[in-house]
């Protein structure tokens, strides 16, 4: 027997997944997050968990981990004391930033301060032009006399950040090696090794939250790493990035930034093999929790690349009010709604959810621990759509009197309608929101999202899914099996994988094919060689090459996909076709006659991809009736409440049929579907529903 | 539908805003015009059938608030109504019917319904190139500025009208990113039409007419309330400010009235010889945009937010500009429209105020880089930002329109001009209970061996950043070459070697730097942000310098 373990740090929860290799088994357990001792749930989680499913902890081959302590660090400010060496004149970039307004209307709009104070920041007499050429070489008794500085100041970290490292690093790695060497017990980061990307302000601010990070992450692994031993854990441990791929525990301390939001990452991840399962190649994961709800495109069974993400929003998640970082990621879109994002009325006298949210604490009114304010998950009982006495499996009980209440002291009364009434305005507004938002991340990416299906997880997911999906007229749901730890899920079919950048400008015109591949191979080697040192033969790592490419003098790029190199490689000459094809894309307009550049070399190394060519199953399943009774839901279609049968999701049975109006519950979460939709059970226990399918017939 | 019940009405006015969030989307993603990808020199609006906005997209540049109601009625006015045909496209870049200068142009496409116009979708961007001289302040001859367009079908039933294509292809430089972004601006409006006739389907409305009604109705009660709150009386504003040779008066006069607000521009001073006249068109949007963000900034754009607003001005006033006065650098002067405006309410509405902002500084480039290409290329920076209540400036961040910058090294292997430093300038915040926010000093040298033309569009030299409510001014703008100071609106040439410094002006102070609390005044000095000797000079305050990384 051998076993895979995926283990998902959340705020609140930590998810794990056991999956059986042989048999497609998977067992689930949940726990709550120990957030000063996070190895602590972890390990007891991990021991529960065996225990459940009867497996010895030497049979797991492989234990996979994703977590939210890098982006909470951030968030609250808990990381290492940090000191910064930058290129002489350019003290100020991290507070000069992009000096651009991301609200128009919003006077009183934030940023975030930088993670290195001002004093803290040191100037390095140096210079390296952008063509590589050392213009004023480094000043190495100036270098020791700010290390000694930095370290009396009681600096724990340093972020190494000098213009155009990423063409020639070796200043960068000069200090780097004499910080090393002469000063023991900094944890360096220079920014030509994070990720050597063009744009100082982006790469320096990735390389400081690097920094800052980098200890705290260090002890973090260490714990958990001798925690495992003494459990005697025998496999190989793994941590997931941002990207969707999984590193080796020395990757991850040297690039901890890489492993920001790694758990929604893992979710999306989980929407791709779902896809593939299901042979839906293009769909939108739609991952909705406690206070934000996340959207990823996959397109042609592959969740989207980006090199950029924005964390830890200062001002009412507003994008603009956070840290943008350069790191590999799945491109995703977040929005301040999740199940206690508070509702009330805006200057317009019309109703109005999010961003703020009620938190853990006091939370939504029904949560009865004197919260006031109406929140989603309050709308949602009122509803029908939550039982009180099932949330969480009957862990909570939930107060409906207290719901009701709080909507129609905040928003009935106000705008003169009944209670019912106003919870539905929550609900179809929270629902208008994201619908809205995923319209804008497909169209600024280019994407005609009515021919996707969705995959709905998360806490909150499931219970605004089948309504999102009709406004977007998507017209098939997928609540796959596992949705309440979905991201526990999506940690087993990670790949290792590591990626890296070469940004160098390089005209097309008198490019040749050498001078193409030997670009690329620097970088190549780079990658490969952390898989290798994960264990893997070359012969089971794939490659794949991207392109940032423009035209000349133009101030954006477009990135194009190389095909796979294993037979022959790309020809110079077919950079213009795939360029052309691309940009016809994005831009639906055909190309211009101006001459071509690349500007940045991607690569990224994949290992081979877990099996799990059985599919999966939970084991959970409940034996007798699939339907467990009937609550009355509100339907707007009958503007009113409705008898609605409610089913024991584990109870159901392969080839099921169940017509909307209906409510699917399982523990973490409630599935709903309505008037016109039906649900089918598939092989796997999935439930694909078909939305407004009555409507069509 | 008489009246529209209230949890619809606020799904269906979020899904209008959703429709110009969409087509915004559609339209930076399709855009060539870097300055339209990174700074939004752009709006959105749609309209109902009697031309009356019903939502604007938000991302839309303060300079365009409004302007496309006047643009609507200029094209209804050269077409009736009646020739409308579904699939028509106008398109318009005249100054005093679009927002202010022949560089942006506008495209109004009427929506039709089972053969009956509903209403309009409407877009309008700055283009890469319209011609003449190019994008500069130093032009004295309106005919000189670029092609000028009047109202035009340039599609008429679904076609493409070639001979104004040919018109516009031939005049302008480089025409493929200019069609480039016509094209972007069809495919925004094309794309209103389908999500707002999906929209209308959905709900099954026949016209947009009782909507339109609720969300003009429910928009100008809120305005109107929140004007009521301003004690009726007369609010009154003059300020200095430097124009191509000697300076410039501004004044505004703002009348309230029950929930109105009258602003008259009386007392500006004429019309000058170079393009920083203004149209009324521009002046009325900076004005608008200041009375939003004086009374309720997140209320959306729309007919009924604008309904108690009106506004007059002089013919022939520089904020009043009549044809054939050149405009093409109208932002130089219409900027400073917003805080003249909003410095009128300074005693009104304490809390809603800001102190002036350093603003952004454009420079164009022209000239060869090492080994003799031909570039041209727009340098931006911005001063500090003006404290306002409760709030110190931030740093390097503009008012009233701000332009996200070019990084060091992007700019350095695209121009091969070398930034030397790029530093926050110490003691450059105006002081005040709430300091303004720093500005800062760029080092360029001209490293490629040629000669560069500078273009340059700065501001605040004669007359920094105003405080308000006691706060001080922030240090001004200057530009050197070489050490000798240049006009802040010409022209001039770096030679090989040459070194430019750029002073961007510190943010203006908010209230009585006495009143500031000292703490704040230490972590500025520990920051490095004020320096000891300002601290005991402008605050009263003696810090001892405290050693790095201790904390404050």
């Amino acid at each position: 027997m051998s076993y895979r373990l995926g283990v998902d740090i959340g705020g609140t929860f930590t998810d794990l997944a056991l999956l059986d290799e042989n048999s497609g088994g998977v067992t689930i357990h949940k726990l709550l997050t120990t957030p000063k001792e996070p190895a602590q749930a972890v390990l007891q989680g991990m021991i529960e968990l065996l225990a459940m499913a009867k497996a010895p902890v030497q049979e797991i081959t492989a234990l996979i981990h994703g977590t939210t302590l890098v982006t909470n660090a951030v968030i609250e400010r808990k990381g290492s004391l940090c000191a910064m060496i930058v290129t002489k004149g350019f003290r100020d970039v991290l507070s000069i930033g992009a000096e651009n307004r991301y609200d128009q209307f919003d006077m009183r709009l934030r940023y975030p301060e930088p993670l290195v104070s001002r004093p803290l920041i040191f100037e390095i007499d140096e210079r390296i032009g952008p063509d590589g050429k050392v213009r004023k070489a480094l000043d190495e008794a100036e270098l020791r006399a700010i290390l000694t500085k930095a370290r009396a100041a009681g600096a724990e970290a340093l972020a190494v950040c000098l213009l155009h490292s990423y063409v020639e690093p070796k200043h960068e790695q000069r200090i780097k090696e004499i910080a090393t060497k002469e000063f023991p017990g900094f944890y360096v980061s220079a920014s030509s090794d994070v990720l050597p990307f063009m744009r100082e302000f982006e790469r320096w601010t990735t390389t400081t939250m690097n920094a800052y990070v980098a200890r705290m992450m260090d002890l973090y692994i260490q714990k958990l790493e001798s925690g495992l031993q003494r459990e005697k854990f025998a496999g190989r441990f793994y941590i997931m990035t941002s990207n969707g791929g999984t590193v080796t525990p020395d990757t991850a301390r040297t690039y901890p930034v890489r492993l920001l939001e790694s758990g929604p990452a893992a979710g999306a991840l989980m929407s791709a093999h779902v896809s593939r399962l299901l042979g839906l190649p293009d769909l939108l994961s739609f991952d909705m929790g406690g206070t934000t709800a996340k959207g990823a495109l996959i397109v042609g069974h592959e969740p989207q690349k980006k090199y950029e993400l924005e964390v830890a929003h200062i001002h009412e998640h507003k994008t603009g009010s956070g840290f943008t970082v350069k790191i590999p990621v799945i491109d995703m879109v977040e929005i301040g709604m999740g199940g206690g994002s508070i509702a009330g009325i805006d200057e317009r006298g019309v109703i109005k959810v999010g961003p703020r949210s009620a938190g853990a604490e006091p939370g939504p009114a029904c949560y009865g621990q004197d919260g006031q304010l109406p929140t989603i998950t309050d709308a949602n009982l009122l509803l029908g759509f939550l039982d009180p006495d099932f949330f969480l499996g009957g862990r909570m009980k939930l107060d409906r009197a207290a719901a009701e209440q709080a909507i129609m002291g905040r928003l009935g009364k106000p705008l003169g309608i009944e209670a019912m009434h106003a919870a539905w305005g929550i609900h179809q507004t929270a629902n208008e929101g994201m619908a809205q938002a995923f319209r804008l991340h497909a169209a600024e990416r280019g994407h005609d999202y009515r021919s996707f299906a969705m995959t709905a997880f998360g806490g909150s997911g499931p219970l605004h899914a089948a309504r999102i999906a009709r406004i977007l007229r998507i017209p098939h749901v997928v609540f796959p099996v596992g949705a309440g730890v979905m991201s526990a899920f999506g940690l087993l079919v990670s790949p290792l994988s590591f990626e890296t950048v070469l940004s160098r400008t390089l005209a097309i015109d008198g490019l040749d094919d050498k001078t193409l591949d030997a670009a690329f191979a620097a970088p190549i080697a780079e990658a490969t060689a952390f898989l290798e040192r994960a264990g893997l033969s070359r012969k089971d790592i794939r490659i794949r090459r991207r392109l940032d490419m423009r035209y000349r003098g133009q101030g954006y790029e477009i990135e194009i996909l190389l095909p796979d190199p294993s037979g022959k490689s790309t020809r110079v000459s077919e950079l213009g076709d795939l360029f052309g094809k691309e940009y016809e894309r994005v831009f639906s307009t055909s190309f211009l006659r101006e001459p071509l550049e690349i500007v940045n070399f991607k690569v990224e190394a994949v290992g081979p991809a877990p099996k799990m060519q059985a599919g999966y199953r939970l084991l959970r399943q409940a034996e007798g009736a699939a339907l467990k009774g009937h609550r009355m839901v509100y339907q707007p279609e009958s503007q009113g409440l409705v008898s609605c049968p409610v089913y024991d999701r584990a109870a159901l049975k392969p080839a099921d049929m169940l017509e909307g109006p209906a409510l699917i519950e399982e523990k973490e979460s409630t599935s709903i579907i309505n008037a016109g939709d039906r649900i089918t059970v598939d092989a796997g226990m999935n439930l694909v529903a078909e939305i407004g399918v009555a409507e069509r017939r | 539908m008489a009246t529209i019940d209230p949890v619809l009405l606020g799904i269906m006015w979020d899904r209008l805003n959703a429709i110009t969030s969409e087509m915004t989307a559609a339209l930076i993603r399709t855009s060539f015009s870097t300055i339209v990808r990174e700074s939004y020199d752009l709006s959105v609006v749609v309209f109902d059938a009697k031309g009356r906005a019903l939502a604007q997209g938000r991302l839309s540049a303060p300079g365009h608030s409004g302007t496309a109601a006047n643009t609507i009625r200029y094209v209804m006015d050269n077409f009736p109504v009646a020739e409308m045909l579904p699939g028509d496209l106008f398109i318009t870049n005249d100054p005093w019917h679009g927002t202010g200068h022949v560089y942006d142009m506008n495209f109004v496409r009427p929506v039709f319904r089972k053969n009956r116009l509903i209403g309009f979708t409407f877009s309008d961007t700055h283009m890469p190139d319209m011609g003449g001289l190019g994008f500069s302040a130093n032009i004295a001859d309106k005919f000189a500025e670029g092609l000028h367009l009047p109202a035009v079908r340039l599609i008429r039933d679904g076609k493409v009208d070639p001979s104004i294509m040919a018109i516009i292809r031939s005049n302008v430089r480089v025409s493929e990113q200019v069609v480039g972004d016509i094209m972007a601006n069809v495919t925004c409006n094309e794309l209103g039409e389908r999500l707002l006739l999906e929209f209308m389907d959905e709900y099954r409305l026949t016209d947009l007419g009782a909507l339109g009604d609720a969300i003009i109705g429910k928009s100008e009660a809120a305005m109107r309330e929140a004007i009521a709150r301003i004690p009726n009386g007369i609010y009154e504003n003059r300020m200095q400010i430097e124009g191509l040779d000697g300076s410039l008066t501004l004044a505004c006069r703002c009348t309230v009235k029950d929930g109105t607000i009258a602003v008259d521009f009386a007392g500006s001073d004429r019309i000058v010889a170079g393009a920083i006249n203004v149209p009324f068109c521009y002046t009325r949007a900076m004005a608008i945009f200041a009375l939003r963000l004086l009374t309720v900034p997140n209320l959306p754009a729309n007919e009924g937010s604008i309904g108690p607003l009106s506004f007059s001005a002089p013919d022939n006033c520089i904020l009043n500009a009549l044809p054939p006065a050149p405009t093409a650098g109208r932002h130089v002067v219409g900027h400073y429209v917003t805080p003249l405006v909003m410095g009128a309410f300074a005693d009104a509405l304490p809390e809603r105020v800001q102190a002036q902002s350093g603003m952004v500084d454009l420079i164009n480039v022209q000239g060869k880089v090492v080994g003799g290409r031909e570039m041209s290329n727009m340098f931006f920076a911005s001063g500090g930002y003006g404290a306002m209540d409760g709030m110190d400036g931030m740093p390097t961040l503009a008012t009233p329109a701000s332009m996200k910058i070019i990084p060091i090294e992007v700019w350095e292997t695209l121009t091969g001009i070398t930034i030397e430093s790029k530093r926050l300038l110490p003691d450059s915040g105006g002081a005040g209970k709430y300091r303004g926010g720093l500005g800062q000093e760029v080092i360029m040298r001209n490293d490629p061996g040629h000669p560069l033309t500078l273009s340059f569009f700065g501001r605040q030299t004669d007359f920094a950043p105003q405080g308000v409510r006691g706060g001080k001014p922030g240090t001004p703008h200057r530009y050197t070459i070489e050490g000798k100071s240049v006009h802040a609106i010409g022209r001039s040439t770096l030679d090989a070697n040459e070194k430019l410094v750029v002073i961007l002006p510190g943010g203006g102070g908010y209230g009585d730097p006495k009143q500031r609390d000292p703490d704040s005044v230490r972590r500025d000095v520990r920051d490095g942000f004020v320096s000891a000797e300002g601290a005991r000079r402008d605050y009263g305050i003696d810090v001892v310098r405290s050693p790095a990384g201790e904390k404050a």
